[in-house]
């Protein structure tokens, strides 16, 4: 039987991110109003019709991991590989001894998306199958001569748990292990689920977060087709602007965020730093995509966590930069903040950094972590214009110092899955 | 006191039929769903069977057919099943019960990627003297001829966010996907949400084909599976010493839970409740399981646990029991170290010896196998067990369903990367 006095705090925090590689270079980078947005590197996108993102580059996992760990690298696509190293960054940062961990309480627990396949490693398989017909392959000559020409490892290259798995691989952790495939929502989400299970007693300590690398010749294709994204080649870190009235589409961009969540009893007898305490969660469909349903999620958290809307300092906001998406988030936001007598601030950090899928949430809140660490909330950046359509009071321009101790995360998908976790500074 | 969860719907499109009935009667007849591939031309793989959804239509089972008509068959085979599961839970379009207080939490699969137009871009972009893809040939390739429509629904959001909005579900919407546990993962997080209070009902289970060029070829290259060609009815042979791999099945199964006191309150027909729930990881290997049975064991004591009940109460195991080799010995190992002296009567059986793998959706469809025991008394058996395994020394029911009552059952399932996860439902006991 669970028991209700057990408390999950965050004692760890590692981002991978555009604008930075920790929390302190992310954190920097947010309060400089520094845009990670610009044109791709990684491949020639001049094919695409959207040629910038918010690209890491000169990521090196085997910077991040020992010897033992490095092995594995070459069966991990590069989504896989940001969430190791960056899991790395947190239990770092979370400067917990796993020798003294049971490792049966240890759970890891990931929000993924759909990894694409490195194109090369079918080259030669699809070259001998294929005799220039558009959409035919030859299914009896990959069968016979192309099949045995691809790596016999590589549908685990990109399976979506092998995040999840090889972090639990890597640090032995035996404990729940779970992966979350709700596109934008799923980290936070895998937040809220970890927190349950820390919660009712079946693990002391998780890594929870989400990666997620769309910036590949594949995945950005599929993204043209089927996304709206901004256009504003000519301008790209002005491209992401959540909220505001000129904006014109979501903007990719790639990363991780992972971070230590412990028992807090367990981290006060390490004498561990504690970032802020995870109070509240809330989830919820939005069927109509008209705000009810994150509302009920907002709602949902905000009693889970015992709190009324005017006790939350600011909203960190999903903020997709999209022209329909924003205008239901900022209506859910008014229903529930309406009434308050002071306007609650609202960020959007994908502004910073762009959508980084199943990564965005859990690096987003990596933000107001930050923020109640250093007493100052980060502005959106390119908030310039108003949009009537969406009537909340964002934060532009400058910081503004954290007055309260209560942070509302806020997630949600283009088609309606909703979340929302608070984080209480402690 | 923690809230009670109660099975109250079940939905199920298999290779062994449309329906909880049909399934379950296909099982006691021992009846293989295993055939040669015919949703693609597989004739030169190593692997040229598998067990495939047969005559399905995913417009006899709902309207709206241009929602689903670029959807991928995951998504199909789940928008059927939870036909089935709501309209047995009597929810199909029960507006007396408040929307937002269902949700959903599966664990479905991934669409199926165009392999025909991704193949060729990648051929017609492939520049073989630099070893590199041209990639402004293959992107623009790629917006000539990839279908946008059929791209979006390859994303592994997409199918609850449909059942939710065609079913009108507004609470919790999950999925989760850890390869062969997912669905059964999802059920045991699911009743966690209802026990929190997030949810009086939550639809749960999964959905998932990979009988597909690119799923076959995955699992080919890993040599996973079975490669008995020439008696494709006779490969999927869990614990027997001949067995060589896992045969690929698809399908769906979808289980309604509900928090008893909702339950009855309503008046609704409680098939079984859930009472145990275990997750582990092996944190051993991505392509092996822990040779002890290291996170399979704690997973089962997990469940049992958590269930309050001794491993001597319950009658049958529902087995991951894939027929590989590392799988079934271990699998057997763990349940003999759990179960002590019980092991040698509980009745272990493995029924992907009839409907294959069905991956993301295994554990759901095996978890409704295991209620359909509970409740009417007869057990599946493990059909083509021929030859025993020293290692593998446990009662499989060998290929005749069995007569016997049962009041609770275990049901494992294993997946790769080390993911474990056990439930155990029983018999409803007010």
């Amino acid at each position: 039987m669970a028991s209700s006095s057990r408390r999950a705090v965050i004692t760890g925090i590692g981002v991978l991110t555009p604008i930075g590689l920790d929390v302190n270079s992310f954190w920097q980078s947010l309060i400089s109003g520094k845009s990670g947005i610009k044109p791709i590197q990684g491949f020639d996108t001049s094919g695409l019709p959207v040629r910038f993102a918010g690209e890491i580059v000169g990521f090196e996992a085997k910077r991040y991991l020992d010897k033992d760990a490095r092995r594995g690298l070459k069966v991990m696509a590069r989504t896989i590989q940001l969430a190791v190293a960056c899991a790395q960054v947190a239990l770092d940062d979370s400067k917990i001894d796993k020798q003294k961990l049971d490792p049966t309480r240890f759970g890891v627990e990931f929000g993924a998306g759909l990894i694409a396949s490195e194109l090369e490693e079918l080259a030669e398989a699809a070259r001998l199958c294929t005799n220039c017909q558009p959409g035919r392959v030859d299914l009896e000559k990959w069968g016979e001569q192309g099949l045995p020409n691809i790596q016999p490892l590589w549908m685990l290259k990109y399976l979506p748990n092998m995040l999840a798995c090889h972090v639990s691989i890597i640090h032995n952790a035996q404990g729940p292990n779970n992966t979350i495939t709700e596109s934008e929502v799923a980290s936070v989400q895998a937040m809220g689920e970890a927190y349950r299970i820390l919660v009712r007693d079946q693990a002391d300590f998780f890594l929870v977060g989400g990666a997620d690398s769309r910036i590949n010749p594949l995945s950005m294709t599929r993204q043209c087709l089927f996304q709206t994204l901004s256009r504003r080649g000519d301008d790209p870190t002005k491209a992401c602007r959540p909220f505001d009235r000129q904006r014109d589409g979501f903007v990719v961009g790639e990363g991780a965020g992972v971070l230590a969540l412990e028992e807090l009893e367990h981290a006060k007898r390490r004498g561990a730093r504690i970032y802020a305490e995870v109070v509240g969660f809330g989830a919820a469909f939005d069927r109509d995509l008209s705000g009810a349903g994150l509302a009920r999620a907002i709602r949902a958290a905000l009693n889970d966590a015992g709190i009324g809307p005017e006790d939350v300092d600011h909203v960190n906001a999903n903020g997709f930069s999209s022209v329909t998406c924003d205008v239901w988030e900022a209506r859910a936001l008014q229903e529930v903040f309406g009434n308050c007598k002071e306007p609650v601030p609202v960020t959007a950090l994908k502004s910073y950094i762009g959508n980084l899928g199943a990564g965005s949430g859990t690096t987003e809140l990596a933000g107001s972590l930050a923020a109640l660490e250093h007493g100052l909330v980060p502005p959106t950046l390119n908030y310039e214009e108003p949009d009537p359509a969406c009537p909340i009071s964002v934060l532009s321009g400058s910081a503004r110092p954290v007055q309260k101790s209560h942070v509302l995360k806020v997630s949600f998908t283009d088609v309606g899955q909703c979340a929302a976790l608070v984080c209480r500074k402690m | 006191m923690r809230k009670r969860v109660v099975i109250t719907g079940m939905g199920a499109i298999t290779p062994l039929g449309h329906s909880v009935e049909s399934l379950y009667r296909s099982q006691l007849e021992g009846k293989s769903g295993v055939g040669t591939i015919s949703h693609f031309n597989a004739a030169r793989f190593p692997t040229k069977f598998a067990a495939q959804v047969k005559d399905y239509d995913v417009n006899r089972f709902v309207g709206d057919s241009y929602r689903w008509k670029n959807c991928g068959l995951n998504t199909q085979f789940a928008a059927g099943a939870t036909q089935q599961a709501l309209a047995d839970a009597g929810l199909a379009d029960n507006e007396k019960v408040d929307r937002n207080r269902i949700g959903i939490y599966l664990g479905c699969g991934e669409g199926v990627q165009d392999f025909h137009h991704l193949v060729t871009l990648i051929a017609q972009s492939y520049a073989p003297d630099k070893r590199k893809v041209e990639t402004p040939i293959f992107e623009r390739g790629g917006l000539r001829e990839f279908h946008p429509q059929r791209e979006l629904e390859q994303e592994m959001h997409t199918t609850t966010a449909h059942l939710g909005a065609y079913f009108n579900l507004g609470g919790p919407n999950y999925n989760c996907l850890t390869a062969c546990a997912a669905s059964s993962q999802a059920i045991g997080e699911a009743a966690e949400l209802i026990r929190h209070g997030d949810a009086d009902i939550m639809l749960s289970g999964g959905s998932h084909s990979m009988i597909h060029p690119f799923g076959v070829t995955g699992f080919n290259l890993l040599t996973a599976l079975s490669t008995h060609n020439e008696a494709p009815e006779k490969a999927s042979r869990p614990f027997d010493l001949n067995r060589d791999g896992f045969v690929l099945g698809e399908g769906a199964g979808m289980l309604v839970l509900e928090e008893l006191e909702h339950a009855k309150r309503r008046g609704a027909t409680i098939y079984a409740e859930l009472t145990g729930y275990g997750s582990t990881a092996d944190a051993f290997r991505v392509t092996d399981s822990h040779p002890d049975g290291r996170g399979a064991i704690a997973c089962i004591q997990g469940a049992v646990k958590d269930s309050g009940l001794n491993p001597a109460q319950i009658g049958y195991v529902n087995a991951h029991g894939t027929s590989t080799q590392v799988n079934d010995r271990v699998e057997s190992l763990a349940v003999k170290h759990v179960f002590g002296e019980a092991a040698r009567t509980v009745a272990v059986s493995s029924t992907k010896s009839m409907l294959g793998h069905l991956i993301a959706a295994a554990g759901a469809v095996e978890l409704i196998i295991s209620i359909m025991a509970i409740r009417n008394g007869v057990l599946p058996p493990t059909i083509n067990y021929e030859t025993p395994d020293p290692e593998c020394d446990l009662d499989y029911i060998p290929n005749q369903a069995r007569e016997k009552r049962v009041d609770h059952v275990l049901s494992n399932s294993f997946g790769f990367g080390g993911q474990n996860i056990s439930l155990i439902v029983s018999r409803f006991d007010n």
